[in-house]
């Protein structure tokens, strides 16, 4: 697996984009509830930041070489573990919340420190089964996940302040939308630092070549099991997000075929970053499918998925996804500048 | 023990992934990728039998030949097309995990998505006494044992089959002694194609065929090429059988939570021996 990481460049934003522009685009972007009361709109960004943390956490586990096929299971866990814990438990809403990642990310560490010593292909194909127990599991536990006719889950509890109500999650889209744009922020905050830190530089190491690695002293099942478990408590709170914002679970919601999408969101958008590439990746083509979900004939809008990533991914030139295409159109075009070549990482 | 006709069950089950496994092995030691839309070309080989048997009326051996020759060609266009287009592995294999829903898409838009059957082509039952067999799961292992027959024939005793051995081993030493690796890997991808066609034709009469229907056998041929070990054809065999037989039986024993053991017990087969039962070495 170690060759795909060869073309890797970590992206250096800050000389590409100035620093107004991202503050200008931030603002922008938290006005959007102020401009648009759309259901439609605000429901499709919010899905788009959920899958865009999903897709975060596939490209840190990919980071450290290894290739999951399993990370919407740990939605599932996530999602599960909040909506037992409200419906079922009766707990309030935001400790149970909070405790839901730190099931799923405790269930990739366990899963990981056992998985994990095999890496490789074997890992991948280890981690589709984990995605398929996970929600055998939930379709036959009938006490505790109710089966195949999934958990209500309420929406959060409003937040009162001072006497007043500040925010009520009944009334409008708008609080769920920060509450997506809180919990992006905090993913790509801390995904970012990790990128940038010894520990970002070690993960890269162990993908680019395992066996230099080791003989550094790096030990190779540690890192691989903090990035699978690091993922694995974000993936969980993107899933418990998306149970309380659709307000039910079912088994069906999260199979193999969502951890697919994962991962073309996270490829196609670009692996050379840790934050801006799964984030332009679930963009594109969550919007994308929900475009196409609206055309009536059955099949048509797979087909129409299937090939427009194909295409995508056949022109896209070598070991670069669309967030480097962005910052080739900036250099070249924006600044004119001479093909960009930026330095290789020296570790 | 479960009863026999568990067992023939298993056998027909193991018969299928086998099939998957050996051809999805073979285009894996050739082209160094796992080719992830092989189920999808079992489904379509189940299609094509079907409308060649009802609408065309074409007799169901011939319809099972057509099929693996019509998916071999597939097989074909899309290394020609696509995967010979794409560089790095990471990079062929989303082609190939989104080719998968843009296979079933075009399945579903020209099939639609509703479950048909075909009718069972050899009626009857083999009775032995303590066990009965219907004709057509014995046809269905027949084929396999006829297909398996053939491929160690073409590999052991044919040039084109020392030319794949001898790529498999060697890519750089094989093209240096005048073997095209290019078109070799072509003539694999058809038959790696054209027997996961084939297995999905030979099982058209036993199960409702629909455009989803490929999911299953690849996440278990997968699986059986797993325990098997990488990369390894006699890994693939075994890795089927042993799959098959676990899911019938202990689908048997306990129906409900049968994966989660079977999935269970792959990975204490990965934990005990990580390379799989029959792979080289470890990386």
């Amino acid at each position: 697996m170690r060759y795909f990481f060869k073309t890797i460049h970590l992206i250096d934003y800050k000389n590409i984009v100035p620093k107004t522009v991202i503050g200008l685009f931030i603002i922008l972007i938290l006005l959007i509830p102020v401009f648009t009361r759309n259901v439609v709109t605000l429901s499709t960004l919010i899905m788009t930041g959920i899958w865009a943390v999903a897709a975060m956490g596939f490209t840190l586990v990919l980071r450290t070489g290894q290739f999951s096929l399993g990370q919407s299971a740990f939605m599932a866990l996530g999602g599960y573990a909040s909506a037992i814990l409200t419906a079922q438990m009766g707990l309030p809403f935001w400790p149970s919340f909070l405790v839901s990642g730190l099931v799923s990310g405790l269930i990739a560490l366990l899963v990981g420190m056992v998985v994990l010593r095999v890496g490789g292909i074997y890992f991948s194909i280890i981690t589709l089964a984990l995605g398929e127990i996970v929600r055998i599991i939930a379709l036959q536990w009938e006490p505790l996940t109710r089966g195949s006719r999934g958990i209500i889950a309420s929406a959060p509890p409003p937040i009162i302040l001072g006497g007043h109500e500040l925010v009520n999650f009944n009334a409008s889209l708008a609080p769920y939308f920060y509450f997506m744009i809180c919990l992006v922020a905090v993913t790509g905050l801390v995904f970012w630092r990790i990128g940038e830190s010894r520990l970002g530089r070690t993960f890269a190491g162990t993908a680019l070549n395992p066996v230099l690695a080791e003989h550094q002293g790096i030990y190779l099942m540690k890192y691989r099991v903090i990035a699978f478990t690091v993922a694995g408590v974000f993936t969980g709170y993107a899933g418990a997000l998306y149970t309380h914002f659709l307000q039910v679970i079912t088994p069906m919601v999260f199979g193999l075929w969502q951890s697919i999408q994962i991962m073309i969101m996270s490829i196609v958008g670009g692996i050379g970053s840790l934050v801006g590439g799964p984030i332009v990746g679930s963009i594109l083509l969550y919007n994308l499918g929900e475009y196409l979900s609206r055309l009536d004939t059955p099949g048509l809008q797979s087909f129409l998925f299937g090939s427009v990533v194909v295409i995508v991914v056949m022109f896209l030139p070598q070991g670069a996804g669309l967030v480097n295409l962005w910052e080739r159109f900036w250099n070249k075009v924006v600044w004119r500048e001479e093909e960009y070549e930026p330095d290789e990482p020296e570790d | 023990m479960p009863p026999a006709e568990i067992l023939i069950e298993g056998l027909t089950q193991s018969c299928i992934y086998m099939t998957m496994a050996f051809g999805m092995v073979l285009v894996f030691s050739i082209l160094g990728i796992l080719n992830w839309t092989h189920g999808q070309l079992f489904m379509l080989g189940a299609f094509i039998v079907f409308y060649s048997t009802t609408a065309a009326g074409i007799p169901f051996p011939i319809g099972i030949l057509l099929a693996g020759l019509v998916m071999a060609g597939i097989g074909i266009l899309i290394k020609k097309f696509i995967i010979d287009r794409i560089k790095g592995e990471l990079y062929i294999g989303v082609a190939t995990l989104a080719l998968i829903f843009a296979l079933e898409g075009a399945a579903s838009l020209l099939f639609t998505s509703d479950d048909r059957g075909l009718a069972i082509i050899l009626p009857g039952v083999l009775n032995l006494g303590v066990v009965a067999i219907s004709y057509q799961k014995m046809a269905v292992i027949i084929f396999t044992l006829i297909v398996m027959t053939a491929m160690y024939f073409v590999l052991n005793h044919t040039k084109v089959g020392l030319a794949i051995r001898a790529v498999a081993q060697q890519p750089v030493a094989a093209s240096l002694y005048g073997i095209s690796t290019e078109r070799l890997s072509l003539i694999v991808m058809g038959i790696g194609c054209a027997l996961a066609a084939m297995a999905g034709a030979i099982m058209a009469p036993l199960y409702p065929i629909n455009p989803f229907i490929g999911r299953t056998p690849m996440i278990m041929a997968l699986l059986a090429i797993v325990i098997g070990g990488l990369g390894s054809l006699t890994g693939a065999i075994v890795g089927g059988l042993i799959l098959g037989f676990l899911h019938s039986v202990i689908a048997y024993y306990i129906s409900y939570l049968s994966e989660v053991v079977l999935f269970g017990l792959i990975i204490l087969i990965l934990l005990v021996r990580p390379q799989g039962l029959f792979g080289a070495s470890a990386k």
